[in-house]
């Protein structure tokens, strides 16, 4: 083969690659959005027509399970935030022996399979119930406190990263100019830290609205997210309307990704 | 250091990981051990027979080997698509870089279930594919609960985590690298796999051993795309919880799944090479 | 007029500004040019639509009198030299400069004595098996020139080749880049924005500004004839005095202070005086001054004394004269009144658009009164 026809060949193979690989990425979002406009009750093609009515539907058959990942979501933040940003801090600003294997130790949530986790914390909240009588499984608060593992590694992560390039020097220079530590903390490390803060709060916020590994163990009947309803949904029928709650939820998380760009880079901190 | 403030700091983080998962690890691991009953469900007991059940019987060993084909597979065809894509975005000036990489990253986050949806559209009966193969071929194409759906589902929920890791592994490859052996007379195709790719190496493994590990882990697609008979480890550890009651297995399942997963991560750091600095 | 390389109306678009802008440039065969500018000036811009890693956005570019515009990057035989040297970390020094020959698929045994050899030439014929991390920064750049000269680059290009080196070290590479350059006639490109460095090693300078060339010379034009302002400033600094002439020879700074010119020109209007600091005699004689000022402050550097003398609010003039003996003599304190001169041909007289203005005639003699 000449070296003109290689080349050829090279860059043939290279573009067919690039639209395989944006093809099995942005084909399913593009056809979930496609169905989701069917005025059919099922999969039929071509439709007979078009119709947004579906999505006036989502509240109805979908709400609940909206309503209780929207309080999980929110009530985790909060509480990642609170701890999650202090630890941020601590493993910047303090070194001692174990440091690093503290941080890997506050990160490991993120490297272990979520089923795992989901199926242990289940299991021990029925231990703590049998012991106490504290009714545990199957209520928000266990999910709440298993969304909280799982958001505030993120926390950690994002706010270890926004100090990175924070001068102590600052610090430094509030307490010679006669602030003490606690207003130290909160004028000048604190708002040095605001768009890492912002950024994890919205990352924590995305990674609990999706997941669904913890939530198959730890929801009840009447206590359902949505990425489980829409699971079970699935798992018996595909139509319009799950679609139409898939193109929803891919608007939120869309809308929150878009803020949450205005504040990191996102290539830095994943 | 005076310690009392970064205790102050640092303990609730550390309260929380230790309650909610070193305890609950450590009573899986405890329970992982027990007998279990079909009317008492789980007996006291300190025996390995679960794990040697994983071990010994066939089926398991199917769920095993189908799961580490699937993740293998997904993972190859992930480095396939994923490095043209990576290596485009991290080296276009484009200025709508920044939009481009949001549109990568924007599925990565909107969860397995939700992306499976357009496959399941996709694979059907009567679905797009489907109605497309009738219409031009006469044929019915039936994916559906094949798989083949299976692969092509999980490999489309790694694909921007590959692309989104490799792309930052060639970022951090300075292009003048390939400037200067284009300047030295190699072709753009051979400066890449001369100069970036034995650079890019060390990463690249990276980013496949994380997606073999999303892949192995995958519940959603399986459950989804593979329909009822098409048994990987997360689905299956969900049924022996869920459908048989069998807590002492599913802990088990659950520890041979954290512990290749970690075995996986610890080897990848310990063969893949430090990059090379310049 | 057959240059070796010919740069022609080099234009390069970003979205809307223009990072080089009409750049067109004569060089000959085995001449050194540098390229000198502040950052931002298109000085690197230039270098790599060269080196075929920038695409021009018009212009053309004649090597040998064949156009190479269209020529990729690695088809145009250019040894190029990166500020950061661009070493590639995972191959040995040797492996490194051998990478363009194998590139051109040399037989081994050639390349392996080319590159001897040129590890020979820059001095690290023991260093060819380490990995470049493991080379001090000036051997990592003997290493990288060591790869651009092994495929005998019709044209080799320096981008900022000093920057990374140690002060005390950059002279010394400097020269012996230079010599290298004159002892293989290798016609050169490099680009730096010290101008120190630029007058030690060019053949000719050329000095530029916001993507435009400002002035192409030799060193001596560029010091005693310079062009516009800019280059007065960048090339040894000038003192850039602005205000109004009138009849071609009165000149009246923004502040008010008269200045005697040393010449009359053709026009009148706004105009700015550069003024070279050692070019300017400073007395405590005021009556036959050109201009005269305060003292502002003084300063004994060694070689030479440094005074400020402010004209008027608005004006100040540096001045550099050579010390003589203790500084005494020479260093007036601050609060003296002085009176400054200067040779006719010292100061060079601007027009409102920054081009020279012509001299009509000299007026070398200053009357003791006026």
């Amino acid at each position: 083969m000449t070296e003109r026809a290689a080349d050829w060949a090279g860059r043939a193979t290279n573009r067919l690659l690039l639209l395989l690989a944006c093809l099995a990425i942005f084909l399913p979002l593009v056809l979930t959005l496609y169905l989701s406009v069917f005025n059919e009750q099922m999969i039929v093609f071509p439709p007979h027509g078009y119709t947004l009515a579906w999505y006036g539907q989502i509240v109805g058959k979908f709400g609940g399970a909206i309503w209780t990942s929207l309080r999980i979501a929110l009530t985790a933040v909060a509480l990642s935030l609170f701890i999650g940003v202090p630890a941020g801090i601590g493993l910047s600003r303090y070194r001692f022996t174990g440091r690093d294997a503290l941080g890997t130790f506050l990160l490991s949530p993120l490297t272990i399979p979520g089923i795992a986790i989901g199926l242990a914390i289940y299991v021990l909240a029925v231990w703590i119930e049998e012991r106490t009588g504290i009714e545990l499984a199957g209520s928000i608060r266990l999910l709440i406190m298993a969304h909280v593992l799982i958001t505030m590694p993120w926390v950690v992560r994002l706010c270890l990263a926004s100090l990175t390039n924070h001068e102590r020097t600052t610090e430094e220079a509030a307490a010679s100019l006669g602030a003490n530590p606690l207003m130290v903390l909160l004028r000048v490390t604190l708002p040095a830290m605001r768009p890492g803060i912002v950024a994890a709060a919205l990352f924590a916020f995305i990674v609990s609205f999706e997941n669904l590994e913890l939530n198959l163990f730890l929801v009840a009947p009447g206590l359902t997210t949505l990425p489980v309803a829409v699971l079970q949904y699935l798992q018996y029928h595909i139509d319009p309307l799950v679609a139409a709650v898939a193109v929803a939820q891919m608007v939120v998380v869309g809308a929150a990704l878009l803020l949450l760009d205005r504040f990191v880079r996102l290539g830095q901190v994943l | 250091m005076k310690p009392s403030p970064a205790i102050a700091f640092l303990g609730p983080a550390t309260c929380v990981v230790a309650l909610l998962l070193v305890a609950p690890l450590g009573l899986l691991a405890r329970y992982s051990l027990n007998k279990y009953d079909p009317t008492e469900l789980m007996i006291e007991a300190a025996t390995p027979a679960n794990y040697l059940r994983f071990f010994t019987e066939a089926f398991y060993w199917d769920v095993m080997r189908t799961t580490i084909v699937v993740a293998l597979l997904v993972t190859c065809l992930c480095l396939l698509l994923g490095l043209p894509l990576a290596y485009r975005l991290a080296r276009t000036t484009s200025r709508w870089k920044s939009a481009m990489m949001l549109v990568v990253v924007l599925p990565l986050f909107i969860g397995s279930t939700v992306r499976t949806v357009g496959w399941m559209i996709l694979f059907a009966q009567r679905g797009v594919l489907d109605s497309l193969s009738v219409w031009l071929f006469g044929l019915h194409i039936d994916l559906m609960y094949t798989p083949s759906a299976v692969v092509i589902g999980t490999l489309s929920v790694n694909l921007p985590f590959m692309v989104l890791t490799l792309q930052s592994v060639f970022e951090g490859i300075d292009s003048r690298l390939e400037e200067a052996a284009q300047g030295l007379g190699a072709a753009p195709g051979r400066a890449f796999w001369k100069i970036v790719w034995p650079l890019a190496l060390p990463g690249v493994g990276i980013a496949a051993v994380l997606s073999f590990i999303l892949g192995m882990n995958a519940y959603a697609t399986p459950v989804l795309l593979g329909g009822p008979r098409f048994q990987m480890m997360a689905p299956l550890l969900f049924w022996e919880f869920n459908t048989n009651n069998n807590w002492p297995f599913s802990a088990a399942l659950g520890f041979i799944l954290m512990a290749t997963t970690l075995l996986l991560t610890t080897l990848a750091n310990v063969l893949i090479p430090r990059r090379y600095r310049a | 007029m057959s240059a070796y390389l010919r740069l022609d109306g080099l234009t390069k678009r970003y979205d809307d500004t223009l990072a080089a802008d009409g750049v067109s440039l004569d060089i000959a065969l085995g001449e050194m040019i540098v390229l000198l500018g502040p950052s931002g000036c298109g000085k690197t811009t230039t270098l790599r639509i060269i080196a075929g890693f920038v695409e021009a956005s018009s212009g053309t570019i004649l090597l040998e009198g064949r156009p190479i515009g269209d020529l990729p990057a690695h088809r145009r035989d250019m040894g190029m030299v990166f500020q950061n040297y661009a070493l590639f970390p995972h191959l040995s020094v040797a492996r490194n400069v051998a990478f363009g020959l194998e590139m051109r698929r040399m037989p081994r045994a050639e390349r392996d004595a080319r590159v001897a050899e040129m590890l020979r030439l820059v001095k690290l014929d023991h260093s060819g098996s380490r990995l470049p991390r493991h080379l001090s920064g000036g051997q990592q750049q003997r290493v990288a020139i060591a790869r651009a000269l092994a495929i005998h680059p019709k044209v080799l290009l320096l981008d900022e080749p000093l920057s990374n080196l140690d002060a005390e070290l950059r002279q010394e590479v400097a020269r012996e880049i230079r010599l290298l350059q004159q002892d293989r006639a290798l016609t050169t490109i490099m680009v730096t924005h010290d101008q120190q460095e630029a007058m030690t090693m060019a053949d000719r300078l050329v000095v530029m500004r916001d993507g435009r060339v400002q002035q192409v010379g030799r060193q001596e034009d560029l010091y005693e004839r310079p062009l516009t302002p800019f280059v007065a400033r960048f090339i040894g600094n000038s003192n850039l005095i602005a205000g109004d002439l009138t009849n071609g020879a009165r000149f009246r700074t923004a502040g008010g202070t008269d200045i005697r010119l040393s010449g009359s020109y053709a026009g009148s209007g706004k105009a700015t005086i550069a003024l070279r600091p050692e070019r300017i005699g400073l007395s405590a004689e005021t009556g036959g001054a050109r201009m005269q000022g305060q003292v502002l402050m003084s300063a004994y550097m060694g070689a030479v004394v440094e005074h400020v003398v402010m004209l008027d609010a608005h004006t100040q003039v540096v001045t550099r004269g050579p010390s003589f003996g203790d500084g005494a003599t020479s260093r007036f304190p601050a609060g003296t009144r002085v009176g400054l001169t200067w040779f006719g041909s010292a100061e060079c007289v601007f027009d409102e658009k920054d081009r020279p203005m012509g001299r009509v005639s000299t007026i070398e003699r200053i009357e003791s009164n006026a």
